[in-house]
């Protein structure tokens, strides 16, 4: 019984007392290990090692069938926990989450202009515009019919240009 | 580090619950315990009874050994028998109540294996308190070190050491005396 993991009796004890302190502690544990190693005690029975050997074999089936149910307890406890944790995670996000009933839904154009067919008389800007560009396809099929006398030509870009003007003044709006 | 890759490998087959290892281990280590029950009670039934609780323990609990010190562990599970057993009231009381039969009816007869009275050493241990006795069974029969038997008491290290230099210097006059 000289094992004790390779450890230094001497580093031990000289961290808590001072050198003669440690080296008298030494001594009197050494002394005493020795009494005990003169004075062994009783070995015991062969028959008792061979009951105790017979009662493990006998206990292994029921240990092993015991570590098993262990197994599975512990299992069901980890789902039973996830389980938990889940709905309670559930039943925290329906919390937060707006309930079905209680949905607004909004829309950014009114009711009334979303339900007419007349987008121009239901928007004022549009209508100006609407108008412009009225007057601009008539001037065009003036135009193109012969109607109109004059510098074709120079009219055609004219209303161009004022075409690309008023399109590019909506898009400024 | 054979012996500890030894040590290793039958603990695995304990665990698988094979009886071989079970067996190993009960050669490897009923010696020390016994022994270490036996000075703690001075009595060779009680032991040897303490010894196959100790061992029925090791099968039951062999699936909670998480590695480190076996011994350690080991004695851990020993020390709590051996706690259990000064605190079954009901044992100790029968125990006392057949040692008084026994004598009263003179068919007690002095064994050498039951605290008899040739074994000096077990008689001046008997003179130690219960505590410092364990800590001295511990240190011998466990072979752990003292900083394992610190962490198996739950108290700093410092106090083991002392505690146990105490013990041994009165154990050692006790019997020089």
């Amino acid at each position: 019984m000289e094992d004790r993991n390779q450890e230094n009796l001497r580093d031990l004890f000289d961290k808590f007392f001072d050198a003669e302190q440690a080296e008298r502690c030494i001594e009197d544990i050494q002394k005493a290990e020795q009494i005990f190693r003169e004075h062994p005690a009783p070995e015991p029975d062969d028959m008792l090692i061979a009951n105790i050997k017979a009662e493990i074999a006998m206990r292994l089936p029921a240990a092993r069938a015991h570590r098993f149910r262990r197994i599975i307890y512990e299992v069901a406890g980890a789902a039973a926990a996830i389980l938990i944790v889940a709905a309670v995670s559930l039943q925290l996000f329906k919390k937060d989450a707006p309930k079905n009933g209680d949905v607004v839904y909004a829309s950014l154009i009114p009711t009334a202009i979303w339900e007419s067919d007349d987008i121009a008389a239901d928007d004022e800007d549009l209508a100006v515009y609407t108008a412009q560009i009225e007057q601009i396809e008539d001037e065009v099929m003036t135009l193109q019919s012969g109607e109109e006398t004059g510098n074709g030509d120079s009219t055609i870009i004219e209303l161009e240009m004022e075409l690309i003007e008023i399109n590019s003044d909506f898009w400024k709006d | 580090m054979t012996k500890s890759n030894d040590l290793a490998r039958i603990i695995t087959g304990c665990k698988g619950s094979d009886a071989k290892c079970f067996s190993q281990i009960v050669d490897m280590y009923a010696s020390r315990c016994y022994g270490y029950f036996y000075r703690l009670t001075g009595n060779n039934d009680i032991s040897d009874e303490l010894l196959s609780e100790l061992f029925v323990k090791l099968v039951e609990k062999i699936g909670s050994y998480k590695g480190g010190s076996f011994e350690s562990w080991l004695f851990k599970i020993a020390s709590n028998i051996f706690h259990d057993h000064l605190r079954s009231k009901h044992r100790r009381k029968k125990l006392v109540e057949v040692q008084i039969t026994e004598f009263e009816s003179g068919t007690i007869e002095p064994k050498q294996s039951d605290g008899d009275l040739t074994d000096k050493l077990q008689i001046q241990l008997g003179r130690l308190d219960k505590d410092t006795r364990e800590l001295i069974m511990l240190r011998f029969y466990s072979q752990l070190s003292f900083k394992e038997i610190a962490q198996i008491r739950s108290e700093p290290i410092g106090t083991t050491l002392a505690k146990t230099h105490r013990a041994m210097k009165k154990l050692r006059q006790y019997m020089e005396g």
